[in-house]
């Protein structure tokens, strides 16, 4: 989800360094860590970048001095090497002649680095980007003309990639894509390339579409695209008119991000378990922790919490002392020795859980986190890092880093317990089919529930932190008072609000449904309207049930997208913005 | 980009009303149900239309031809949905089209949504799919996978009737949805607002719903509302509809052009009468749809029903519409009667639920 555009113009100007600018402030909303602009005169290629936002980035490095005929900019979402400013696009070649920016994974980058630099090549950043400006280079220094060089490095390259380069002595950016967008902006006396149609939508309206696997170069007055078997495309039948907002371009159809998101939740987890995979080491190490620890206290806010809490009741059920904590009320446990923290947070800048980990260090505990965001404040502060791969996430609501974070707090676990983790490479397929079995029935559930103003959404045992994440999901975004209790609990007190058609939602964990059956049939005999979400085994005598068949052991994961699509087709039915729930900001950093 | 529009069905669900009548020239909300499609694709930016049509043509070239838009029509003359789109596409030039059917109702941005997935995914072809609840068998059903697959059960997610592909030698287009996916050609996108596919009556009661919920008041200067009438919340009255003394337009409700409402008549909750259809003095109609230049006799009561082009209903007829009889798409409990155009129903009959003339 890494940022990307490129602009040629005729003349050399430092007019076009502001272009830029405007056009990577229009990719923040993809997410990012740090920001980097190559431009490249007749004489001179410079590369100034750094991390942070554009607006730091471009005032410390005096961004809007550069000038030249041709730039690049990126903003970079860190996932070889940390957020750094040497990790940072565009990157180099040994001579600073040729820069490029590049969004997507090299998968063969180790091997092609090790090649490089046995022929010499200096590598100045910890990148899998990093190669291809050397590959040029070398491909250069075998008497191969710039497009020669750049085709046979994007030939040689494996995985997924939208890449744009700019090589001194040459009036043209090149670009190549695969599985990642790249789409061409054609202008009165310039031309741009861009990961988005937002980024560059103020100045040029007609766009040039890039297939898979195909490359070329764009110069100031002209387009050449060819394909993977390097015949030329007819540019001109490319072309379309776009009269459509910048946001709607950016959804990529979907009517709003947070749609989009819960549909990227299967690739997030299986991204995420991959990474743990990758990252045994680490994990072997927290797990070990744990099973050493006095207490394990699990601090994180939010939806956080409710992925903290399910797994503080998976060790509590194995004998371990769990203490689930909001991270607000951190003042309230007080650490003794051995005792770890486990800090959760989607972006790593939870202030809650910031203020948290600061006292348990004071009091000598060691800390792990899980996060999303590689490097950030509560990754640095931690003894271990674990991390999400769940990719940036736009809509406020937490979805995929949601059922990102379940997956990954499940493979923790199984670590612990000594058990194999292979049951979870089959977790992004569960979520995948879990959402096309059901995503028309969570619509109905979403449409019926957005007629109510109360919901209670209730669950037993490992059910219980989804009914509270359903709960606060559906109060979020569509703004329908929720309340989540064990059901058990629901007949000392919340059954006195029970009416008729008052709605009740079920979450089946696909355990203890004996006695969740019983609690329906008390909120029916109050004339309640029953919702069940259920796995592996049906509730009797509800009124609504979505039912899905998957691995017990990964029930989480089927409820986890259901719940959300409820939530999203109910707020869409009441006409809300569910990328943009009032009063809620992505990332809380304030008390 | 052209596109090329599918209104050739012989309209099952709706026999017999669609016996001499094509569905998509059905007209909601003052236009036909293909105009719909036709308005979201122009507003896209297409420019040129491919219609593929049956005997019926000329009833959708009449409907087509208020768009002022650049179209020629096909007539269909190998079997079924496959047949219609290669009969279609050999019409067009473009190594890659929109193929649309001309029987769904969705807001424009819908077409903007297939567009937009076809530039940002720079796929070579495009699907649209939308959830779905009810009547699920009578979708065409994808399940999404590495990659996306069409399957006939264990799904929600329907193909949703607007499409990007290449052209290409198939002889099944399911099949080459499948084929264009597993060479990893294809994107997808879900839609997520409305959308309406045209098969059944409860589909057209239910389009009224959808429409009118986000249409605002709008009463014509041209039209004659008489001072003792009352006019309530989201009504629609179009140029030259007339509504007579102490007449109520409860709403949401649209009035069509040289519509008449006849003295002390209700019109309320979902309901349409089209371009210049009369209602006679002290009915009642709710939920029902009156196709244009249709008329109802005085005293008459009309629920869940629908009324097709130039059909006269007597005085005091009453449609029953609970029990609904057999729903395919059950999106309400109660279905009235179905009446063909240019038929007519006795003074005094009373039709039962799911009445089909």
């Amino acid at each position: 989800m890494c940022g990307i555009i490129g602009v040629v113009a005729n003349k050399e100007s430092n007019k076009l360094a502001e272009l830029v600018v405007s056009c990577l402030t229009r990719l923040e909303y993809r997410g990012y860590d740090s920001v980097g602009v190559a431009s490249l005169s007749n004489n001179f290629l410079e590369v100034r970048k750094a991390k942070g936002t554009v607006e730091e980035v471009v005032k410390k490095k005096n961004i809007k001095d550069m000038s030249g005929f041709a730039f690049l900019g990126h903003t970079r979402w860190a996932t070889h090497g940390p957020p750094t400013d040497y990790n940072a696009h565009p990157h180099t070649d040994c001579n600073n002649e040729i820069a490029v920016v590049h969004n997507g994974t090299i998968r063969n980058f180790k091997e092609l680095r090790d090649e490089l630099q046995a022929l010499g090549h200096k590598f100045k950043s910890e990148t899998d980007t990093e190669v291809i400006p050397h590959l040029i280079e070398e491909y250069m220094k075998r008497g191969m003309d710039a497009f020669q060089a750049f085709k046979s490095a994007i030939k040689i390259i494996q995985g997924s990639y939208a890449v744009l380069a700019i090589i001194k002595g040459e009036k043209r950016i090149f670009f190549a894509r695969r599985d990642n967008p790249l789409i061409i902006g054609v202008g009165e006396d310039k031309n741009f390339i861009a990961s988005d149609i937002p980024s560059f939508l103020p100045y040029t309206k007609k766009v040039i579409i890039i297939g898979e696997g195909e490359l070329g170069y764009i110069t100031p007055s002209s387009v050449y695209i060819e394909d993977e078997k390097g015949n030329p495309i007819d540019v001109l039948s490319r072309m379309q008119i776009i009269d459509w907002d910048a946001s709607s371009a950016s959804k990529e159809g979907y009517t709003h991000f947070m749609l989009k998101e819960i549909h990227e939740s299967p690739i997030a987890v299986k991204d995420t378990i991959s990474g743990f995979l990758n990252d045994m080491e680490t994990v072997k190490e927290v797990a070990e922790e744990i099973r050493r620890a006095n207490r394990i206290i699990v601090i994180a806010a939010g939806t956080s919490y409710h992925a903290g809490l399910y797994f503080s009741l998976l060790l509590n059920r194995k004998g371990y002392t769990a203490i689930p904590l909001i991270a607000s009320e951190y003042y309230n446990i007080k650490l003794s020795k051995n005792d770890i923290v486990l800090a959760i947070s989607q972006s790593g800048e939870t202030l809650d859980v910031k203020m948290g980990i600061k006292k348990f260090k004071e009091e000598g505990a060691k800390i792990v986190s899980l996060t999303n965001v590689i490097e950030s404040h509560i990754a640095r502060e931690s003894n271990y890092k674990l991390y999400m791969r769940a990719g940036p996430e736009i809509g406020v609501a937490a979805t995929k880093t949601f059922t990102s974070q379940l997956a990954s707090l499940l493979f923790l676990y199984s670590v612990i317990e000594r058990e194999s983790v292979d049951y979870l490479e089959k977790a992004h397929e569960v979520v995948r089919n879990v959402i096309t079995e059901t995503e028309g029935l969570a619509k109905k559930f979403g449409e019926e529930l957005a007629k109510k103003s109360n919901i209670y959404y209730l669950g037993r045992g490992l059910g219980v932190p989804l009914a509270m994440e359903g709960a606060l999901k559906i109060k979020e975004i569509a703004y329908i008072h929720a309340e989540a209790y064990p059901a058990g609990e629901s007949k000392h007190g919340p059954i006195a609000l029970v009416e008729k058609g008052f709605p009740v939602v079920f979450i089946n964990y696909g355990e203890l449904d004996d006695e969740l059956e019983k609690n329906l049939q008390e909120m029916k005999a109050r004339f309640a309207i029953t919702y069940s979400i259920s796995v592996n085994k049906k509730l009797n005598f509800s009124d609504f049930e979505i039912l899905v068949n998957a691995d017990e052991r990964l029930s989480a994961l089927a409820i986890a997208p259901i719940i959300q699509m409820i939530a999203y087709y109910a707020a869409v039915k009441r006409g809300y913005d569910p990328d943009k729930p009032r009063n809620l900001a992505k990332t809380v950093t304030v008390e | 980009m052209k596109a090329l529009v599918l209104a050739a069905g012989k309209g099952e669900g709706l026999l017999p009303y669609t016996e001499k009548t094509q569905k998509e020239s059905i007209t909601v909300l003052g236009k036909a149900i293909i105009n719909y499609s036709i308005d979201g694709l122009k507003k896209s930016g297409v420019k040129e239309f491919v219609i593929v049509v049956n005997e019926r043509g000329n009833q959708i070239e009449e409907e087509v031809e208020k768009l002022n838009v650049s179209f020629e029509t096909v007539i269909q003359k190998r079997q079924g949905i496959d047949g219609a789109i290669l009969d279609g596409m050999e019409k067009i030039d473009d190594d890659v089209f929109i193929l649309s059917f001309g029987d769904i109702i969705a807001p424009y941005n819908f077409y903007k949504s297939l567009m937009n997935t076809y530039i940002m995914s720079g796929k070579q072809a495009v699907v649209s799919l939308v959830p779905v609840s009810e009547g699920i068998q009578t979708y065409g059903l994808v399940k999404i996978t590495d990659k996306l697959r069409i399957v006939k059960e264990s799904s929600t997610l329907a193909l949703a009737g607007a499409y990007i592909i290449p052209k290409g030698d198939f002889t099944s287009f399911l099949d080459y949805i499948d084929f264009l996916s597993s060479q990893d050609k294809l994107a997808y996108f879900i839609w997520s607002e409305d959308w309406i596919d045209i098969g059944y009556p409860e589909d057209l009661l239910y389009a009224l719903e959808v429409l009118l919920k986000k249409k605002e008041s709008v009463i014509s200067e041209n039209a004659e509302v008489s001072k003792t009438a009352i006019i309530g919340k989201g009504v629609i009255i179009e140029d030259y509809a007339v509504v007579e003394d102490y007449a109520i337009i409860k709403g949401p409700a649209y009035i069509g052009k040289n519509a008449y409402v006849g003295s002390y008549s209700l019109v309320r909750d979902y309901s349409s009468l089209e371009e210049g259809s009369k209602i006679g003095a002290y009915c009642e109609i709710a939920h029902s749809l009156i196709e244009p230049f249709a008329e109802v006799g005085s005293k008459s009561y009309l629920t869940y029903s629908i009324i097709g082009k130039n059909a006269k209903i007597g005085a005091s007829v009453i449609t029953a519409s609970y029990p609904p009889h057999v729903l395919t798409r059950p999106r309400f409990n109660k279905l009235g009667a179905l009446i063909s155009p240019n038929t007519s129903i006795k003074h005094g009959s009373i039709l039962e639920p799911g009445t089909k003339i």
